[in-house]
């Protein structure tokens, strides 16, 4: 974030959130069971696209990735892949008590239990499964975060890369996938 | 239908001697083999009784015995009757035997019980991963694999659940409220 002296925001920085803010562009992907939450809040009776959240089919299109659920191993490999290959500024949405601690597979062996230990996250929504109207709260929160300038969870992710990368590599043991670097 | 099934029970003896053959109580026939016959008697089945479909192969852990057991579930379109053919093996260094020529499909099966309960299939060497990835420690459907230990090693937990309490009496202890009588027993010590 370019800051000036009085350690505020630039109105070039405010002009570049304030677009940010309205056209939130979501990666069409989802892993648990709240994949099925997103359908209704597309689609007009929640109508997300009010908001300027429009689906996304390709991680480089994409500037919002929603972790919708569990992340069993397997999956937090292909989702580091994707939040990766994701044009910066990126936000990171993690859904229901999962994401957050596990919720009721908190004792299972093969999904993670705290998603901001492996990627940061700029907002969590409780619930299990949040309702639309909750993921539209958790939109709004993230728009306000936007706009004051403190979704930076992509900066985090760049300046604490060797702390994500330890955390990552504890559970993907084989880790053959491309290094990127900013 | 009944009748059906007391014939079946009937020829299936007469024909497999060496297998024990009992009807379950629940419907379906069961049918106990030894590793040895059971490539030929799930052929003969095929063959002559008109059993085409393979629905499923189960693994069952017996720790105490030291066994697995493997269960066929077989189905015959005409007659209607689920079969289940079953057959114990060793639990330490035992296999099971491959039978992909007689079924394309078992080999998925074969596959996630190799990977789930760590039983190679003789016949199926080195199956592809199905489900898990890179997993090194002990076969996770195994009896004596402690789930919750290794969780608790492999991945974080968030602070302040490690006391583990229960919800309800957390509530009613903040609120004064008594937990109804019909609750206790469900609620944790």
């Amino acid at each position: 974030m370019e800051m000036n002296d009085k350690d505020t925001l630039t109105i070039v920085e405010h002009i570049k959130n304030f677009a940010r803010r309205h056209s939130l562009f979501v990666l069409a992907y989802g892993t648990g069971c709240g994949a099925i939450e997103v359908p209704p809040t597309m689609t007009s009776r929640y109508d997300a696209e009010r908001f300027g959240i429009v689906g996304r089919a390709t991680p480089r299109q994409a500037d919002v990735l929603l972790i919708t659920g569990y992340l069993s191993v397997k999956t937090l490999k292909r989702v580091i892949r994707t939040y990766e290959q994701m044009q910066n500024p990126k936000y990171v949405i993690g859904f229901g008590s999962c994401t957050i601690n596990g919720g009721m597979y908190w004792d299972s062996y093969n999904t993670i239990k705290v998603l901001d230990q492996y990627m940061p996250v700029d907002v969590y929504i409780n619930g299990c499964m949040p309702r639309p109207e909750s993921v539209i709260s958790g939109f709004i929160k993230l728009q306000q975060l936007i706009k004051a300038g403190k979704a930076d969870g992509w900066k985090k992710y760049q300046e604490n890369l060797d702390w994500y990368r330890t955390n990552q590599k504890k559970v993907i043991k084989n880790w053959n996938m491309p290094d990127y670097n900013w | 239908m009944s009748d059906n099934i007391q014939n079946l029970q009937k020829s299936l003896s007469e024909r497999l001697p060496q297998c024990s053959v009992k009807i379950r109580k629940h419907g379906g026939v069961e049918l106990n083999s030894s590793k040895e016959n059971l490539v030929g008697v799930l052929a003969h089945l095929r063959e002559h009784f008109g059993y085409r479909h393979l629905s499923h192969i189960s693994c069952v852990d017996w720790l105490e015995q030291n066994q697995f057991e493997l269960v066929y579930i077989l189905w015959n379109y005409e007659s209607r009757i689920q079969l289940f053919v079953k057959v114990r093996l060793a639990r330490e260094n035992g296999s099971g035997i491959s039978i992909r020529h007689l079924w394309p499909q078992a080999d998925t099966y074969e596959r996630e019980i190799a990977e789930m309960y760590g039983l190679p299939f003789d016949g199926n060497e080195n199956p592809r991963e199905l489900i898990l990835e890179d997993w090194d420690a002990m076969p996770p459907m195994r009896r004596d694999f402690d789930t919750r230990a290794y969780s608790k090693e492999a991945f974080y937990d968030r602070p302040g659940r490690e006391d583990a309490k229960d919800v309800r009496s957390v509530i009613s202890g903040r609120s004064g409220e008594e937990i109804p009588e019909i609750a206790i027993p469900y609620t944790r010590k």
